[in-house]
C-alpha cells in the first residue's frame, strides 16, 4: 500500500525545492500537500514520511497542515500497522461531508471505520447511542446524499449492512462473485454460462453433417445387403404397424447438421472450467474459485443444461425437453393445461359438454351455458 | 397392494365409464352400486339398485366372465361377496394395447386368438377350439359362447372381433386397409396350429391358466392365505413378537408368490409326432418368428397338443411389461437417437419373456444390508451385444449417430477408411449391412455403451462372460420415468416459465427441504424470481411448504418458510388428475356422439350400411367423416394418458425416499 506513495515524492523532489520557497503562507502549502497527494493514485495511503518527503511542509508545519485538511475532511486519518496515516478525499466529498449535521458525522465516521465489511444498521446504534429515529433520518439524509450506501447481507438476509457509497461490498456481505449488491448478477451468470456450455460443446460434441457416411443407398450391388432388405419387408408386411417402414434410414442432407458425442473424450472438469473462465478475464476484478464454478455447473445441470456424468465430469444435456413438441398425454389434451381444471365438473356450467376448449382442439360446438 | 388395485373415487368414476361403454348398461349400474358401497352381498345388491335379482345375477355373470368383479363363493358358498377388480376394470382402455403388443411381438395370428380370449373373459381350450374350427355335427358340447364367437373368429383381423362394440381399443389402428389382410393371410389353419399359438404366448407370459382363486379379491386372498400360515404355523393364533409377526408376513407373501407363479406355469402339455398328414404349420410360425423375438426353441417334428379342458385367460400385468418398455424406448429415442433406440428396444424384448410382470407386489421387505448381497440379477435378465446382433433388423444403420473418427476405428478389421474432416465425410462410405458379425456387435456394443453413459442409466454393466453382460435396473428407472413425466407436466403447464419451474423442482430433490436463500443459492437466481413459480408449484400440488415461526407472535415476516418436494405426493396429483382428464375425454366422446346420434343410428341400419353414397347426403357423410376424425382424435389422447398412467401407477411401488 505504502509503496505506491514511496516512488511518488521522489519523482517530484526536485522541482519542489523552489515550490517551498514560493509557498508563502500556510493556506498555500496546505493546497499545494493537497494537490500532491490528490494526483496520486486513487486509494494511496500516505505515511507522515512521505508527506514529509514531498518536501512542501517541514513536520511542525505539516502537524498543522494535516490537522486543518481534515478537519476540512479534505484528508482522513487512519491507523496502518499502529501508525498514523491519510488518505485523500476530493473536494466533492469534502464539501458534502461539511455540510453534515454532527450526528450524521458520527455515523459517517463509523461507517468508513468499517470499509468494505459494512456494518448492521442495529450495530451502528449501538456504536454510536443515537435513537432509532435519528439513525434512520441520518442514514436516509447520508445515503440521499450519496455518501453511503446499503447493501443487504448475503449472510443474514434480513439485515441492512451500510458502507461508503465509493466501495465494493466484501465478499462475507454480497457473496461470492455470482452476486453483486447482494443478489445474483443474472447477466453475468448468463454470460459465464453460455461460455461453458461453449467450452464443454467443444470438447465432447462434434457435428456431422448429414451425408457424413454416403454409402450407395440401394446397395443393389451386395448381394446379402440385398437379401437383408428383402427379410426385412417381409417383416415389414408381417409386422402390421402404424408406420410403414420401420426401419430407420437417416436421411442424407449435408445441410442437416447433427450433434454427436465424441467417443470417451477428455470431459471438462470444475477445476479445468475455472481455469478456462479465469484466463479468459470474463468476470472484472474477481476469480473463480473452484467451488465458485462447482456451484455454476451443478446449477446448469438443475436447468438441463448440462448432465453429470461419471462423477465429476459434466457434458452437454440431450436435448430431450427442450426440443419436445409433444409432452405427454394428459398435457398435451386441454384439460392437462387447463386454467378450470381443479373446478370442471362431471356436469353444470364448467363440464366437458361446454368446454370451449376441447370445442377449440377439435373443432366442434360445445354446449352453450 | 398393488398400485392399480387401489380404489379412489376419481378411478371408480372413470371405471364405470369404461365399462359403460363396454357391457352397456345393465352391467355398468351393478358395477355402480359395488363402486359406491364397496364389497357387497346380492341381496344388498339388489337393496341398492333398483333392479331385480335376475338382471343383477345377469349382469353379474357377465361381469365375473370378464373378471371385472371377484367373488368369494369359493371360501363360503353360502354367503357370496362381490368386490370390484379396479385393476382389471382399468385395463379395459388397454385392450387395443394388448393386441397391439401382441401383434408387434408375435404376429397378427396370435393377435387373433388374443383377440378372442380378451372377448370372452377366459375360455376351455376345446370351447376355443371348437369356436375356430365348428365341428360338424352340431351335437358337440359346446357351450353358449363358442356359438357366438363361432363363424365370426377365422379369417378377420383381431381387432374386428375383439372391439368391434367399442371404439376405444382400435384407436388410431383402424386405418389397415382390408387389403392388407389379402396378402397376408391371417387364417388360423389348424387345431394344432392354434395350440402352438396358445402355448407360445404361455411360455411368453401373455396367457395364464384360470385358478378358482383368481376370483377371490386381495383382501379374500390376503385372508385365506394368512389363516392357513396362522393355523400351520402358530396354532391359529395371531403371533405377539415382533419378529415372528414378520416372519409371518414373510411367509404370507411367499406363498403369495408362488401361488400367483403357478398360475403362470405352463402346463406340461402333450406332443406326439408330426405326421405327414399333418399340415405344416411350422412353416408359418417360423414366418412369425422374423417379427417375433423369443420363440422357445421346439422341435419341429412334435405337435404340442393342450389338454382340452385346460381354462385360460389373458395375464392382466403383462401389457405393463410391454407398456414399460415402450416408454422407456421413447424416451431413449427422444435422447440418443432413433438407433440407440431400437437396439434398445431388442433388449428390452429380450427380457420380456421372463418378466411376468413390471412390478412386484408381494416383494420380501429389503434385506437390513443391501450390500451383503450383492447385486442380485438373474441370469435371464441378462443381454450381452451378441444377443441383440441376432435379433436386431440387419437393414438398420447401426453405423449413425456415432462419433465418426469412433467408426474408422471400429470398422478397421472389416474395411480401412478415413474421416476427411474437410468434407466432413467417411472415405470410402460404409454400408453398414455388410459389416461383419463381429464387427456389428462391436458397434452394437457401443450404443449399448451410451445407453449406460446416459444419466438415466438405461442400462447397467454386470459382468464379463466373454461379452459384456448387461442389464437393467427396472425399478431405479420407473422412478426415473415419473420424475421425467412429472418435469414434463411442469414445463409444458408452465409456459414460459416452465424451465424455471423444472428448474425449482430438481433443486428441491437434489437438496431436500429449502428455506429462502438456500433456494436462491442453488438456483442462482434472485428470490423475487422464484417466488412466483414456487407458489404456482405449490398450488398445482407439486411443491409442499412449511412454515416454522421463530418468535412467539408467530408473525410470518418472523418464520422460516421452507418448501420441499415430495415425490409421492407429486405422483399421486399428477395421476389423479391424469384420470380425471380420461374422464373428461370420455365425456367429451359421449357428448360428440350425442350431437350425431341420429345420424349415426341411421348410418348403422343394415340397409345402409355398405351403400352409405346412395342413402346417405353429402352433407351426411362431410357431418359423419368429421364425427369419426373428432372420435379418433380423442381416443388417441386417451390412449396417451393411458401410457402416462401406466409409468406412474404401474411399475414401480410408494417412492418413500427422495
Ligand atoms: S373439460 Fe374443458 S373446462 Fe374441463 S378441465 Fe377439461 S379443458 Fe378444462
Amino acid at each position: 500500500m505504502a509503496s505506491a506513495s514511496v516512488a511518488a515524492p521522489e519523482a517530484v523532489k526536485r522541482d519542489e525545492d523552489e515550490a517551498l520557497d514560493q509557498a508563502r503562507t500556510q493556506q498555500e502549502r496546505m493546497e499545494q500537500l493537497y494537490q500532491k497527494c490528490a494526483e496520486a493514485p486513487e486509494g494511496t495511503v500516505f505515511f507522515q514520511r512521505d508527506l514529509a518527503n514531498m518536501a512542501i511542509a517541514n513536520m511542525q508545519e505539516l502537524v498543522v497542515i494535516l490537522q486543518e485538511l481534515v478537519d476540512r475532511h479534505l484528508m482522513k486519518i487512519m491507523q496502518f500497522d499502529g501508525e498514523p496515516c491519510w488518505k485523500v478525499r476530493t473536494k466533492e466529498e469534502a464539501e458534502r461531508l461539511r455540510k453534515l449535521t454532527p450526528e450524521e458525522r458520527l455515523l459517517y465516521h463509523h461507517i468508513d471505520q468499517v470499509q468494505a465489511d459494512g456494518i448492521w444498521s442495529k450495530a451502528l446504534r449501538m456504536r454510536t447511542n443515537v435513537t432509532t429515529q435519528m439513525l434512520n433520518k441520518c442514514l436516509k439524509s447520508l445515503e440521499s446524499k450519496d455518501l453511503v450506501q446499503s447493501v443487504m447481507s448475503v449472510k443474514h438476509p434480513n439485515r441492512k449492512m451500510y458502507l461508503l457509497k465509493h466501495l465494493r461490498p466484501s465478499e462475507d456481505i454480497a457473496g461470492g462473485p455470482w452476486q453483486s449488491e447482494g443478489e445474483f448478477d443474472m447477466p453475468l451468470i448468463r454470460i459465464v454460462a453460455e461460455v461453458v456450455e461453449k467450452i464443454i460443446e467443444k470438447e465432447t460434441c462434434l457435428e456431422v453433417p448429414g451425408n457424413w457416411n454416403d454409402y450407395p443407398r440401394a446397395a443393389t450391388q451386395d448381394r446379402s445387403a440385398e437379401i437383408a432388405r428383402k427379410k426385412a419387408q417381409q417383416k415389414e408386411v408381417m409386422d402390421i404397424e402404424d408406420t410403414p417402414v420401420r426401419t430407420f434410414r437417416p436421411p442424407r442432407d449435408p445441410n442437416r447438421i447433427t450433434t454427436v458425442l465424441r467417443d470417451s473424450p477428455k470431459y471438462p472438469t470444475a477445476t479445468s472450467l475455472r481455469d478456462a473462465i479465469n484466463n479468459a478475464n470474463i468476470i472484472k476484478d474477481k476469480s473463480l474459485s473452484v467451488a465458485d464454478m462447482e456451484q455454476l455447473l451443478e446449477m446448469m445441470v438443475l436447468e438441463g443444461r448440462l448432465e453429470k456424468i461419471m462423477g465429476n465430469n459434466y457434458r452437454l444435456a440431450s436435448r430431450a425437453l427442450s426440443t419436445q413438441e409433444n409432452f405427454n398425454g394428459f398435457v398435451d389434451a386441454p384439460c392437462g393445461n387447463c386454467p378450470v381444471f381443479e373446478i370442471c365438473s362431471d356436469e353444470g356450467e364448467i363440464s366437458a359438454r361446454t368446454c370451449v376448449y376441447f370445442g377449440e382442439w377439435l373443432d366442434t360446438e360445445s354446449e352453450a351455458v | 397392494m398393488s398400485y392399480a388395485q387401489r380404489d379412489t373415487p376419481i378411478l371408480a368414476k372413470l371405471c364405470t365409464l369404461l365399462v359403460e361403454d363396454q357391457y352397456g348398461e345393465l352391467a355398468s349400474r351393478i358395477f355402480t352400486v359395488l363402486a359406491r358401497h364397496g364389497r357387497q352381498t346380492l341381496p344388498s345388491i339388489v337393496r341398492a339398485s333398483y333392479l331385480n335379482s335376475r338382471q343383477i345375477k345377469y349382469g353379474l355373470i357377465v361381469l365375473i366372465q370378464q373378471h371385472l368383479v371377484f367373488h368369494s363363493s369359493f371360501l363360503d358358498p353360502t354367503t357370496t361377496y362381490y368386490e370390484i377388480d379396479w385393476q382389471q376394470a382399468y385395463s379395459l382402455v388397454r385392450y387395443g394395447k394388448i393386441l397391439k403388443a401382441v401383434e408387434d411381438r408375435f404376429g397378427g395370428k396370435a393377435a387373433n386368438v388374443m383377440s378372442n380370449l380378451i372377448a370372452l373373459g377366459h375360455t376351455r381350450i376345446q370351447d376355443l377350439r371348437e369356436a375356430y374350427f365348428p365341428p360338424s355335427d352340431n351335437n358337440s358340447d359346446a357351450g353358449s359362447d363358442s356359438g357366438r364367437v363361432n363363424g365370426k373368429v377365422n379369417g378377420h383381423k383381431p381387432n374386428g372381433t375383439a372391439n368391434g362394440a367399442n371404439g376405444h381399443n382400435n384407436g388410431h389402428s383402424n386405418g389397415h386397409g382390408e387389403g392388407e389382410e389379402d396378402v397376408n393371410d391371417l387364417t388360423i389353419q389348424s387345431e394344432e396350429e392354434l395350440d402352438a399359438i396358445i402355448h407360445h404366448l404361455m411360455l411368453e407370459g401373455w396367457i395364464i391358466r384360470v385358478d378358482e382363486i383368481q376370483y377371490l379379491s386381495p383382501g379374500d386372498i390376503q385372508g385365506m392365505v394368512q389363516r392357513e400360515v396362522l393355523g400351520e404355523q402358530h396354532d391359529g393364533k395371531m403371533p405377539s413378537g415382533v419378529k415372528a409377526k414378520e416372519q409371518m408376513v414373510f411367509e404370507i407373501n411367499s406363498r403369495k408368490r408362488a401361488m400367483r407363479d403357478d398360475w403362470c406355469r405352463v402346463p406340461k402339455c402333450n406332443s406326439r409326432k408330426r405326421l405327414a398328414s399333418d399340415p405344416d404349420f411350422s412353416r408359418t410360425t417360423k414366418r412369425l418368428k422374423q417379427g417375433a423375438l423369443e420363440w422357445q426353441p421346439r422341435d419341429a417334428n412334435n405337435i404340442v397338443m393342450l389338454e382340452s379342458g385346460l381354462v385360460i385367460r389373458t395375464n392382466p400385468e403383462k401389457i405393463s411389461v410391454a407398456l414399460r418398455t415402450e416408454q422407456l424406448v421413447h424416451l431413449v429415442e427422444q435422447r440418443l437417437g432413433p438407433v440407440t433406440a431400437k437396439i434398445y428396444e431388442v433388449m428390452l424384448r429380450l427380457m420380456e419373456t421372463t418378466i411376468a410382470r413390471a412390478y412386484e407386489p408381494y416383494a420380501d421387505p429389503p434385506p437390513s444390508d443391501p450390500d451383503a448381497m450383492g447385486p442380485e440379477v438373474q441370469d435371464k435378465h441378462l443381454v450381452t451385444a451378441q444377443d441383440v446382433a441376432k435379433k436386431l433388423d440387419k437393414d438398420l444403420d447401426i453405423l449413425d449417430g456415432l462419433d465418426p473418427y469412433h467408426v474408422v476405428r471400429l470398422v478397421e478389421a472389416d474395411t480401412r477408411v478415413r474421416y476427411d474432416t474437410t468434407n466432413r465425410q467417411i472415405n470410402p462410405p460404409v454400408d453398414p449391412t455388410t459389416l461383419s458379425y463381429q464387427t456389428r456387435t462391436k458397434v452394437i456394443d457401443c450404443h449399448i455403451r451410451r445407453l449406460a453413459d446416459d444419466p438415466f442409466h438405461f442400462t447397467t454393466w454386470h459382468s464379463r462372460a466373454g461379452f459384456s453382460q448387461w442389464h437393467v435396473e427396472f425399478d431405479e428407472l420407473s422412478k426415473s420415468l415419473i420424475q421425467h413425466e412429472i418435469e414434463t407436466t411442469i414445463q409444458s403447464r408452465g409456459g414460459d416459465r416452465g424451465p424455471l419451474g423444472v428448474k425449482l423442482i430438481r433443486a428441491l430433490k437434489k437438496k431436500g427441504k429449502l428455506d429462502e436463500r438456500q433456494t436462491c443459492n442453488t438456483m442462482m437466481m434472485p428470490a423475487g424470481e422464484i417466488r412466483q413459480i414456487a407458489n404456482e408449484m405449490a398450488v398445482q400440488g407439486f411443491v409442499q411448504t412449511q412454515e416454522i415461526p421463530k418468535v412467539e407472535r408467530r408473525e410470518a415476516k418472523h418464520s422460516i418458510h421452507l418448501i420441499w418436494y415430495d415425490r409421492q405426493r407429486a405422483r399421486e396429483k399428477l395421476l389423479h388428475d391424469t384420470y380425471k382428464g380420461m374422464i373428461r375425454i370420455l365425456q367429451r366422446i359421449a357428448f360428440e356422439k350425442e350431437k350425431v346420434r341420429e345420424l349415426l343410428n341411421k348410418a348403422e341400419r343394415s340397409d345402409v350400411v355398405g351403400n352409405e353414397e346412395k342413402w346417405l347426403s353429402q352433407d351426411e357423410l362431410s357431418v359423419l367423416r368429421k364425427w369419426k376424425e373428432v372420435q379418433d382424435k380423442l381416443l388417441l389422447q386417451l390412449l396417451r394418458e393411458d401410457d402416462l398412467v401406466a409409468t406412474l401407477r404401474d411399475h414401480t411401488g410408494p417412492l418413500t425416499s427422495p
